[in-house]
């Protein structure tokens, strides 16, 4: 860090100069607190840096407060890149497209839902497929992914796999326009047609939780969520586009390498390959990660399907008389056509949110209607133990980030170094005593998520919350977690 | 020990690196690599015999490729394999491989972490003397 000239911008943000490195086009602006910003893995420093230096990048390269290294661009990163000059590239999404987050609320109180809690995760564990080269219980036709990936929720609400109000609860209510089946290799259709409706493993989790009272930030704002009593239970749903998406990633890494010599772009590591957005191969690249950010769309919908089938089994009603309506779905692993304004300009955009959340602030079109007035739900989802926070997005954020802030708590510990500590069943038993049921496809994949190999989530979102680029509401704490 | 994990390389994510005296041997063992980090081998039984031809158009590429192939077999057909048996044609850059598995069942085998791709983070199979390496880092 003492090579690294940050200029501190305020408590909160902190900028280096593009006289940092040659061949930085923008300066980098990274939000932590002095501690976070301390602690954070160095990669972040070079990668942020790398990323400022790409053609068209507009304005500043992000890392958020949870940044850690990634492939090319870091986990946590926002880069916007002019739609006219800049580039598109799949590193600057991931391999996992839409990996986001959904939260569901009910209109249970935790003191209902405390006795039945193992019931209800043995049998959401059951219904939901999760870990390695699992099936999911929803099939469709390959002749429909076209349509499933070109039209995400707003498919499923058509064909009875979603409720009226679910496409407008999730981020450009629920399809992202300009999929393109015909750019996805049949490799990926291949390994996307029968995950529907799967969790995944690694990172992701499917959370029962409760509203901690005494983080109960702003309930005039939960209340227009749907979140109206102090121990109320929300699920919370974190997975992405799966093998779909993956194989999209990686087949379009191949082309986009062979792609640069043509453009005569380098770049100063392998893993930021990237194109004109413009090019025919930018534009191919982006048809088919859109088609599998919808497809992450609809996986997290059968999900939901299958957690409400759960809930209404459990506490015998349906479970519309639970209230189990979404109060939001983001994406944390994009990237988006946007238009923004600052400094007196409006430009269009790609926004690239690698580990980042949008964060809409009040009055944006894009915001859907019954949220418009307070700006969009972002939810960030921490490591198992240690819980998670929905917060709103922010005037400030539009102004000052491309409408984008954090996604989570970000990893500090390998998974071999987290594995060593502890071990899963130990963590299980310990998680029990703590009031947290979990229920894990594998003992080894638990002990590697523990919450000692994360970040301090609520550092995190204090950083977001001070710089003014979200806004707290309230935070929630486990009761019950599957993981995949 | 014909591969070993690297803890430090991606914090987020795996990494080995594999080292053999032959190239076939170097294949084999990151194909071993890439599936224990999926399941406990020795948990799967030799119930079904598959064989996969590659070729690409280098030496680096026809691993990249061999790897993800075997991911892709694992998302498609839902088989793991614990026995790999390669044969490579450097003259035309392709290889064979025969494999003896079985369908995953979450019952019986002891299953890890989903692989999602490898990568080209520090991808490059390398010559010196007698010996062939290569580090591999796959996105969990």
């Amino acid at each position: 860090m003492e090579t690294v000239p940050f200029a501190q911008v305020s408590d909160v943000v902190w900028e280096i100069p593009t006289s940092y490195k040659q061949g930085m086009n923008v300066p980098a602006r990274l939000y932590a607190t002095k501690r976070l910003l301390q602690e954070m893995d160095k990669g972040v420093f070079e990668q942020v840096t790398n990323v400022a230096c790409l053609p068209g990048i507009v304005r500043y390269s992000y890392a958020m407060a949870d940044a850690h290294w990634g492939y090319g661009f870091p986990i946590g990163g926002v880069a916007a890149f002019d739609t006219e000059k800049g580039v598109i590239s799949p590193g600057g999404v991931g391999f996992d497209v839409n990996c986001g987050m959904r939260l569901v609320r009910t209109n249970l109180r935790f003191n209902e839902v405390r006795p039945k809690i193992k019931e209800l995760v043995d049998l959401i564990f059951r219904l939901v497929p999760a870990g390695v080269g699992v099936k999911g219980l929803q099939n469709f036709a390959q002749a429909q992914m076209g349509d499933i990936t070109k039209w995400g929720v707003k498919w499923c609400a058509e064909h009875d796999l979603a409720w009226e109000d679910d496409p407008e609860h999730v981020e450009e209510g629920g399809y992202i326009k300009g999929a393109d089946i015909s750019k996805v290799s049949r490799q990926a259709i291949s390994r996307g047609i029968s995950q529907f409706g799967t969790l995944g493993s690694g990172n992701h989790y499917l959370e029962i939780q409760v509203v901690d009272p005494s983080r109960y930030f702003d309930p005039e704002l939960a209340k227009n969520f749907g979140i109206v009593h102090e121990d109320q239970v929300l699920v919370m749903i974190h997975c992405g586009s799966r093998g779909f998406g993956h194989q999209i990633c990686t087949d379009y890494l191949r082309n986009f390498e062979s792609g640069m010599k043509r453009f005569g772009i380098q770049v100063r590591d392998r893993d930021l390959a990237c194109l004109p957005f413009n090019s025919r191969e930018g534009q191919d690249y982006y048809a088919a990660m859109v088609c599998a950010a919808n497809f992450a769309f609809v996986n997290r919908q059968i999900i939901v399907n299958r957690v409400r089938d759960a809930f209404s089994q459990v506490f015998h009603k349906d479970a519309e008389s639970l209230d189990m309506h979404l109060i939001y779905d983001v994406c944390h692993n994009i990237a988006k056509v946007e238009r923004h304004s600052f400094d007196g300009t409006n430009v269009e955009v790609v926004v690239h949110r690698k580990g980042a959340t949008r964060s809409f602030g009040p009055g944006h079109p894009d915001v859907p209607a019954p949220y418009r007035s307070m700006g969009q739900p972002v939810i960030i989802g921490g490591s198992m133990e240690t819980g998670s926070y929905l917060l709103v997005g922010t005037k400030k954020a539009m102004e000052d980030t491309f409408g984008s802030t954090a996604h989570g708590s970000g990893r500090t510990m390998s998974r071999t170094a987290a594995k060593k500590t502890v071990s899963g069943s130990e963590l299980q038993k310990k998680m029990l005593e703590r009031g947290i049921y979990v229920k894990a496809v594998t003992m080894e994949g638990l002990a590697e998520e523990a919450g000692m190999a994360y970040k301090d989530i609520s550092e995190v979102v204090e950083t977001m919350d001070r710089a003014g680029i979200s806004k707290k509401v309230v935070a929630l704490r486990p009761i019950g977690n599957i993981k995949g | 020990m014909p591969y070993r994990f690297l803890p430090d390389v991606a914090l987020a994510d795996v990494a080995f690196e594999a080292r053999s005296s032959s190239l076939e041997g170097l294949f084999e063992d990151c194909a071993r690599a890439l599936t224990d980090v999926m399941v406990d081998r020795g948990t799967l039984q030799p119930r079904v015999e598959r064989s996969v031809t590659v070729s690409s158009e280098s030496l680096d590429r026809l691993l990249y490729d061999f790897l993800t192939e075997l991911v892709v077999i694992k998302d498609v057909e839902s088989l793991l394999f614990k026995d790999f048996s390669v044969t490579i044609d450097r003259s035309s850059s392709s290889l064979k491989c025969v494999m003896k598995g079985e369908e995953i069942d979450r019952e019986r085998h002891s299953l890890r972490n989903d692989v999602k791709a490898v990568t080209m983070h520090m991808f490059g199979v390398k010559r010196q003397g007698n010996e062939w390496s290569v580090t591999v880092v796959l996105d969990i």
